[in-house]
């Protein structure tokens, strides 16, 4: 994988208020279509689904990872993933929450990683090199950046496709595999817990 | 609708519209709620300020790149697959054709082998028949041996018989063993030898 970022300026990831398009809730033929395409490693299709998915993509992956080098690398590695296992994918979900699966899979595995190598930077650290805090809006991201990063994996994930990428309990069930009972009790908890935090931090 | 403070949380863990909405109405006459309202909800807003996104067009260009490595990987995986499959195959073949000539080798070997015994067996028979006429030529002599040399000629005669008998015995067990059919050759050869010379020492006798 690649660990540098590439030469463009990426220094500022901005933060958007557009809602990138939502994975469906159910396969559909053009779910099994993109599939079978991604299988056959048909780059077109998969380019489409970059256009597509991509700017979700890196947004769940720079919230997990918390910076664009290593989120470009989950999101480059998500795509390997697919090339490989799309013959397995069997339409239980639709592709876009299949998709969003193997890639907080693979935030998953690279946060192992790092986790097991001693000399790399914590988190915060990283983030605060790529972005300088320019305003009270800023501080109470990273605020809740540095809350979020002590949170157990399942807990994190919940929260930021709910609250973050605005995907419905259904929709994060689907992605993470638990229930979406379990998904609103899951997100409740953790608000709680932030709330706690949030209150001394404040 | 009427809710309590404690009822707060099952409004917050459902989450929808109309349960924020109740909790507000109520938030309205209870600072202690509206604060803990007030603190979900900037959570929630700052968290929506978190979605986050860069242009990179490098990015889309890594990722085919990648994408057509992996293929071409997989493509010359399956093609080592294949010939490795076509090797396999062309092995299979050449040992079960290899293994059928063996056969028919072995199948027309062991029926010259049994030719060349039938043969053998040929000339023992003729053999057997001269030895036989020897013997009913000699076999007055034998009856009633009228020298010790004789006597002894009858002896040895009985012991080749036994000899003989013992040999076939084995023969038969195994037909194609060569040496013993030489060991029954030369016992034949002694016999015959041998009433020659109870014939020869017969006419000497009945010269004198």
């Amino acid at each position: 994988m690649h660990g540098v970022a590439p030469a463009v300026s990426l220094a500022s990831p901005v933060i958007t208020t557009e809602t990138p398009n939502r994975p469906t809730r159910t396969a559909t033929d053009d779910d099994l279509r993109l599939a079978r395409a991604c299988a056959s490693g048909d780059t077109g299709v998969f380019e489409e689904i970059y256009r597509q998915h991509g700017d979700r993509m890196k947004s769940i992956a720079y919230n997990h990872l918390g910076n664009v080098s290593d989120a470009e690398d989950a999101v480059q590695e998500t795509f390997l993933k697919v090339h490989r296992a799309a013959s397995t994918y069997n339409g239980e979900s639709a592709f876009g929450t299949w998709l969003y699966r193997v890639l907080i899979n693979t935030c998953y595995d690279a946060l192992r990683r790092r986790q097991r190598r001693i000399q790399e930077s914590p988190i915060d650290d990283v983030i605060t090199t790529e972005r300088a805090v320019s305003s009270v809006d800023d501080a109470k991201r990273m605020t809740l950046r540095k809350m979020l990063n002590e949170l157990p994996e399942q807990r994190r994930s919940v929260f930021l496709l709910f609250e973050v990428e605005g995907l419905s309990h259904a929709e994060i069930a689907q992605t993470l595999n638990i229930t979406e009972g379990n998904s609103k009790w899951i997100l409740f908890a953790t608000k709680k817990q932030l709330q706690e935090k949030w209150k001394t931090q404040s | 609708m009427k809710i309590q403070c404690e009822n707060i949380d099952d409004l917050l863990l459902e989450g929808d519209h109309f349960s924020m909405q109740t909790a507000a109405n109520h938030a309205k006459g209870c600072p202690a709620c509206a604060e803990k309202i007030a603190s979900w909800n900037e959570i929630s807003s700052v968290a929506q300020g978190m979605q986050t996104t860069w242009q990179n067009d490098m990015l889309w260009p890594r990722i085919e790149r990648s994408i057509r490595a992996e293929k071409r990987h997989k493509q010359s995986k399956l093609w080592q697959i294949a010939a490795a499959v076509v090797m396999l195959s062309g092995l299979g073949i050449f040992a079960w054709r290899a293994n059928e000539t063996l056969r028919t080798d072995q199948f027309n070997q062991r029926i010259l082998q049994e030719s060349a015994v039938d043969e053998v067996e040929k000339a023992e028979k003729a053999h057997l028949a001269a030895i036989d006429q020897l013997e009913k030529s000699a076999q007055p002599k034998l009856d009633e041996p009228s020298t010790p040399l004789l006597v002894s000629y009858k002896e040895k005669l009985m012991l080749l018989d036994d000899a003989i008998a013992e040999c076939q015995a084995n023969i038969d067990r195994n037909r194609e063993n060569a040496h013993l059919r030489k060991q029954l050759l030369a016992i034949y050869s002694e016999k015959q030898r041998t009433l020659r010379e109870v014939l020869r020492e017969g006419n000497h006798v009945s010269n004198q």
